[in-house]
């Protein structure tokens, strides 16, 4: 008896119909910005400055619909250029351009910092350091695991999401 | 019962599971009297009293059988990252926060497992600090104030939730990792998030209910006193002056005594002006939170120099009168002495450098106000090297007074710095927003010094230092607590040691190596007659970081191992 009360649970939140806001990134999603001169325009390659700094974004669907409604689901965008790509990263990226999550794999916080030194992404917590051109490799810090990349393709100019995270999202703990 | 020790305590696990099971029929009340008065054998609040020294009148232990303390019994808290909080304990039964805002319950004596409270933190959250430096006691409730910004009441006997209280929306950078400061009948706390660009304020809460009472700005609106230190329009809305540490409460003037953060953005020259009530103390009405004084120990502040600690409240001898007083070891290296008036508002009354400070040409000796060199004030566009860098003399570790032998003493540390240049940033709600970049703080070290952490000891009266015990290889993040018995306890290494220290002299009496490094603040008790000192060893955080940026200055080992547990002590006889 005692097991059947939670699956009864389980059964109903499925049939909720998912929240599209707080969904993690679809296949065909475009990538908009989420601070800057920009905040709320979808992501051009052209736009991008050519080796860095990332910039913020949030998934949202091909009308506009916003996923921001989880801080999850924060991504960051960089134009690093081929040159020097793993493999790994190559088949991930849309011009040059790399997209992986924002969230720190340490505790959770915005990876939204820019070593100019070491052409890296820097946590903003703690500072960990996670190479853009390989997979996220981590260079320096506390974080356990590489961010997970958001596999990208460009139509027009645009980015699109070509594919789901590549691993578990979010910091160890909390 | 009086002469119940450890070779005992075969017959005391015998009784646990009956004391676990029927511990909750007595677990007696916390009431204001007892707060005020607190009975050595408990350790009710953070500091161990109202005054704030970290001090505690139990002397079972002492320098003379101190080298017999043995570990009597330890718990796994099952959480990594840095443990703040201090053991609280109320007649046998310990309350222990950890990171990620959890608490424990123990049977103090034994080490019985009671139970176990964790909060569920929101979907991708994230805080600077994923620590807790502790929970409140009164009545039969536990206070714990969560990262997410909600204060939790639990029931102390079974940990259930009694209510809970949103004090903040956290997506906009705040978070709560203090303990709370109980006083008749409220509860009260403050925030964090001064690198999110929040504005402090102090906020109390009905004991009983969650019903918020008041809630004090430490950054004036325009037009209330203080607004006029804010030149620019619109920057005290992200002022930041959080109070992120808990106050100390002078029950006999009903005054509450609570620190402040750094001024946001760290760049002083971004927000022209005093920037009133940033690192400051704040004298506030226990009542009605009103603001009866202040003292600002730096103006503009431009170097993350929180003034987060309340000062103790210490009489110390003053032109021959004992003078009731404040005295804060400041994090910008300064050792204040300053007067605690009827009225509430604080006066100046001296101060002396307690590590090197180059920042300060002289402070004026009839209002405390320092005469800054701008070469070593950092700005927007221009860089400036500033020591002791951006983590102080000393950062939140607390400092003990101890009435015996006079003496305050103080975890600094010293030959460290920073260069630190500002850019104007725009604000991002709930990130990082100090107008330097993590990669970009410039932490640098004097190699030829000899140390960098040590502790220190100085006469109350005189400001004599009458001791220090220097760490050449490591910094030192460990609070102090000083006992009756002529003692004091410390870890704060990156080392994992815990130490015992003749408070008189300064010499090491004891040492045990821990799990892990020793950021917490120890206490003491004792339960059928037996004194007990217990602390958590979790490292993390800043010192975990710190000692990442010392990895690739001086080549210590980055890795100090994470993973809290609870370390409880006795001698053996
Ligand atoms: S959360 Fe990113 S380094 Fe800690």
């Amino acid at each position: 008896m005692l097991a059947l009360a939670p699956w009864a649970v389980v059964r109903a939140r499925a049939d909720d119909p998912p929240d599209p806001t707080s969904i993690r990134p679809q296949i065909g999603d475009h990538l908009v910005y989420f601070d800057g001169p920009n905040d709320g325009k979808p992501i051009r390659v052209a736009d991008l400055e050519l080796g860095g700094p990332q910039v913020q974004a949030y998934p949202a669907d091909p009308k506009g619909l916003l996923r921001d409604n989880s801080r999850l689901n924060l991504i960051i965008v960089a134009r690093v250029g081929e040159d020097g790509m793993s493999e790994e990263t190559r088949a991930n990226a849309a011009e040059g351009v790399v997209a992986y999550s924002g969230v720190c794999t340490h505790q959770s916080c915005p990876v939204n910092m820019w070593s100019v030194e070491r052409k890296s992404f820097v946590c903003s917590c703690h500072g960990s350091i996670y190479d853009p051109k390989n997979d996220a490799d981590i260079l320096f810090g506390p974080a356990p695991r590489h961010l997970a990349a958001l596999p990208l393709k460009s139509e027009n100019g645009l980015l699109i999401v070509a594919g789901p995270f590549n691993r578990r999202l979010g910091g160890e703990k909390g | 019962m009086k002469k119940l020790h450890i070779s005992t305590s075969l017959a005391a696990l015998m009784l646990a599971g009956a004391l676990g099971a029927a511990y909750g029929a007595d677990y007696s009340p916390v009431t204001d009297a007892r707060l005020k008065n607190p009975e050595p054998q408990n350790w009710l609040m953070t500091r161990g009293n109202y005054q704030g020294w970290s001090y505690s009148a139990l002397d079972q232990i002492n320098s003379t059988n101190v080298k017999s303390l043995t570990p009597v019994w330890n718990i796994a808290t099952g959480v990594d990252s840095g443990h703040e909080a201090p053991p609280i304990v109320n007649n046998g039964v310990m309350f222990v926060a950890t990171p990620y805002s959890q608490v424990m319950a123990m049977d103090a004596a034994t080490g019985d497992f009671l139970w176990r409270y964790k909060r569920k933190l929101p979907e991708g959250f994230a805080a600077l600090h994923n620590t807790s430096r502790g929970v409140a006691l009164y009545g039969d409730k536990v206070y714990l104030p969560g990262l997410d910004a909600v204060l939790v009441a639990l029931d102390a006997k079974t940990g259930k939730v009694a209510w809970e209280a949103k004090v903040e929306d956290w997506k906009t950078g705040y978070y709560m990792t203090m303990a709370p400061l109980v006083v008749k009948g409220k509860v009260l706390v403050g925030v964090a998030g001064g690198e999110f660009g929040v504005r402090g304020f102090v906020a109390a809460f009905d004991a009983e209910t969650g019903k918020p009472a008041w809630k004090t700005y430490t950054v004036p609106a325009p037009g209330e006193p203080g607004s006029e230190t804010w030149e620019k329009p619109d920057t005290w809305k992200t002022g930041g002056a959080s109070t992120w540490m808990t106050g100390n409460y002078d029950a006999d003037t009903n005054t509450v005594y609570w620190g402040t953060g750094n001024a946001s953005p760290w760049f002083g020259d971004q927000r022209p002006g005093d920037n009133l009530y940033t690192s400051s103390t704040v004298a506030l009405d226990g009542d009605t939170g009103k603001m009866k004084g202040h003292f600002q120990y730096h103006q503009n502040e431009s170097w993350d120099w929180d003034e987060m600690n309340a000062p103790m409240l210490v009489d110390f001898q003053k032109d021959g009168k004992t003078t009731k007083g404040l005295l804060k070891p400041a994090r910008n290296g300064y050792l204040y002495w300053l007067g605690r008036n009827e009225d509430g508002t604080i006066n100046y009354l001296n101060s002396q450098a307690y590590v090197p400070q180059n920042v300060f040409k002289s402070v004026d000796p009839k209002t405390g106000r320092p005469d800054v060199d701008v070469a070593h004030k950092p700005s927007t566009g221009k860089a400036a090297k500033f020591c002791p860098g951006l983590w102080g003399g000393k950062d939140w570790p607390y400092e003990a007074y101890n009435p015996k032998t006079g003496m305050v003493y103080i975890p600094s540390n010293e030959n460290h710095c920073n260069t630190l240049e500002g850019k104007v940033e725009k604000r991002v709600l709930g990130q990082w927003w100090t107008g330097v970049a993590v990669p970009d703080l410039n932490f640098s070290v004097d190699t030829k010094a000899g140390f960098y952490g040590e502790l220190q000891a100085y006469d109350v009266n005189t400001g004599k230092r009458a001791w220090r015990d220097l760490y050449a290889n490591s910094m030192n993040w460990g609070s102090v607590l000083t006992t009756a018995g002529g003692l004091l306890f410390a870890g704060g290494t990156n080392d994992r040691m815990f130490r015992a220290y003749d408070a008189m002299t300064g010499e090491e009496l004891w040492h045990f190596r821990t799990n892990s490094g020793v950021m917490a603040p120890p206490s003491t008790y004792s339960v059928n007659g037996v004194q007990y000192v217990a602390v958590a060893s979790g490292w993390g955080v800043d010192p975990a970081f710190q000692q990442s940026l010392m990895a690739e200055l001086v080549g210590w080992n980055a890795d100090v191992p994470q993973g809290g547990s609870v370390w409880v002590f006795a001698v053996n006889k």
